[in-house]
């Protein structure tokens, strides 16, 4: 598999991941380009034997996405001294219920982030435990969190 | 709403990208150079293992300086013993020589053979013994001597000149020759001057007889005839040895030789390097273990204090 290739197929994947991951689409766009450039540079090291080109490049994208959120924390505590930070209205995807996405901008960012990957990019327990530097385990028990406070904050909203 | 409902629905969301991001990506991905041929190091281990195995056992097998079975095998006494038997094989014909007719000499012979046991000195004593009588001469002296494994023996044959030919022949047949030494000497000229003498004195002899007697004259004549038998008796004796050759032959088994180990096998220089890096792996452990460990538990330690921080960062 090219590059080229790589970036046709997974493209959304990565744009979804982070979008739901920073709840941010400005952010997510910009994101996903620095991951595409940074996987650029990287594409000699991906091994086709120790994981997919999806899994890979997630695993960019998060890297990518936690340096943005360190610098995005220290701009926010400057900033808050100023001026309180803005609300995005930001919808996460399309046909998703106005209480879902009410519940899912309730979330932090690591809960998120495993809703993103194991339910809106569906892979699997240990793909998604790969990208998240965890045990699969430790990733269910996530999921698992991050549902049930989904649930409670729907019911709460029912 | 249930979880099972929950999940269905955000699974059910499709999230794509804006075409200017799609856009923006496709320009990064078209500056993706062509793929090259990905070298990764299983690749190489697989051309780089075998190659290097068999330089290694190239030059293991192939150094010819060092080529410790042909050394060894080259000093070994029954390796001497086949290249002098070699050489001497052909030699222990050529060097009895040949008995000149008509002609009186003292003949010597000097014969050491090797035999691989003590038992072969004894087989050897006696065919030796055998051959010696047959040929119609005799032993002069015979020592034998066994100390374990090593055993000695001298014999001192007197052989028929005629024969010795033959006899140095059969007996150069009991083993491997390892030293062989002739000698003849001639004694016809002295034989003719002895008998010139015998003659000369014969004639001074005769002349007296015919002359008056007298006690000075019977004294004379006693004289020379003592000469006279005297001389004959030497030239007798002359003759006689060399009617006869004499052969010492010397039997023994081979020293054993206590060689220094210092034999390598084939595969020394692998056992050597194996050895080394026996001990350069017990070093590590011991050095480098604990700082191994420290190095872990750093590492360790980095790691949650980052998850830590990764957790924290993620509370948004």
């Amino acid at each position: 598999m090219t590059f080229q290739q790589a970036a046709e197929a997974h493209l959304d994947d990565v744009y979804g991941y982070l979008a739901w991951f920073t709840s941010d689409p400005f952010a997510a766009e910009d994101l996903t380009a620095v991951t595409f450039e940074r996987a650029l540079r990287l594409w000699h090291r991906f091994d086709p034997d120790r994981g997919s080109a999806r899994t890979w490049l997630c695993q960019v994208a998060r890297t990518v996405a936690l340096d943005h959120f360190r610098s995005e924390r220290r701009r926010t505590r400057r900033e808050e001294l100023a001026a309180p930070p803005e609300a995005v209205d930001f919808h996460f995807a399309e046909g998703l219920s106005p209480d879902l996405e009410s519940a899912l901008a309730r979330l932090t960012a690591g809960e998120r982030e495993v809703v993103a990957l194991r339910i809106l990019l569906d892979l699997d327990a240990g793909a998604a435990a790969r990208v998240l530097g965890i045990s699969p385990t430790n990733c269910t028990t996530r999921l698992n969190r991050a549902l049930k406070k989904l649930e409670e904050a729907l019911h709460v909203a029912a | 709403m249930s979880q099972r409902d929950l999940v269905a629905e955000l699974r059910a969301a499709h999230v794509e990208a804006p075409s200017e991001v799609r856009e923006r990506v496709r320009l990064i991905a078209a500056a993706a150079p062509a793929p090259r041929r990905r070298i990764t190091w299983r690749r190489t281990l697989v051309v780089v293992v075998p190659v290097a195995a068999a330089i290694a056992a190239t030059i293991v097998f192939t150094r010819p300086a060092e080529h410790p079975q042909v050394a060894r095998e080259l000093h070994t006494p029954a390796a001497i013993d086949r290249a002098r038997a070699q050489t001497h094989g052909a030699a222990a014909k050529a060097f009895a020589l040949p008995s000149a007719t008509g002609r009186v000499q003292d003949y010597d012979a000097t014969l050491s053979v090797r035999v691989e046991h003590a038992k072969d000195v004894s087989d050897g004593v006696k065919r030796a013994l055998r051959i010696a009588a047959l040929l119609g001469g005799y032993s002069a002296s015979v020592h034998a001597e066994t100390s374990g494994s090593r055993a000695v023996a001298d014999l001192k044959l007197k052989i028929p000149r005629r024969h010795v030919q033959e006899a140095m022949a059969r007996l150069s047949q009991l083993g491997t020759i390892t030293d062989e030494n002739v000698s003849t000497v001639d004694k016809t000229a002295s034989l003719n001057a002895t008998d010139r003498q015998i003659a000369r004195l014969q004639k001074q002899l005769k002349t007296l007889r015919a002359d008056p007697q007298s006690p000075e004259n019977t004294r004379r004549i006693l004289a020379l005839e003592q000469q006279i038998v005297r001389l004959q008796r030497s030239e007798a004796t002359t003759r006689l040895s060399a009617h006869y050759a004499t052969v010492d032959l010397h039997l023994e088994t081979p020293v054993v030789a206590v060689t220094p180990k210092h034999g390598h096998g084939p595969l020394h220089g692998l056992g050597v390097a194996f050895r080394w890096i026996g001990i350069g792996a017990v070093y590590a452990l011991a050095l480098g273990g604990p700082v191994v460990l420290l190095l872990l538990l750093l590492w360790l330690g980095v790691r949650v204090v980052r998850r830590r921080r990764e957790n924290a960062l993620l509370e948004i």
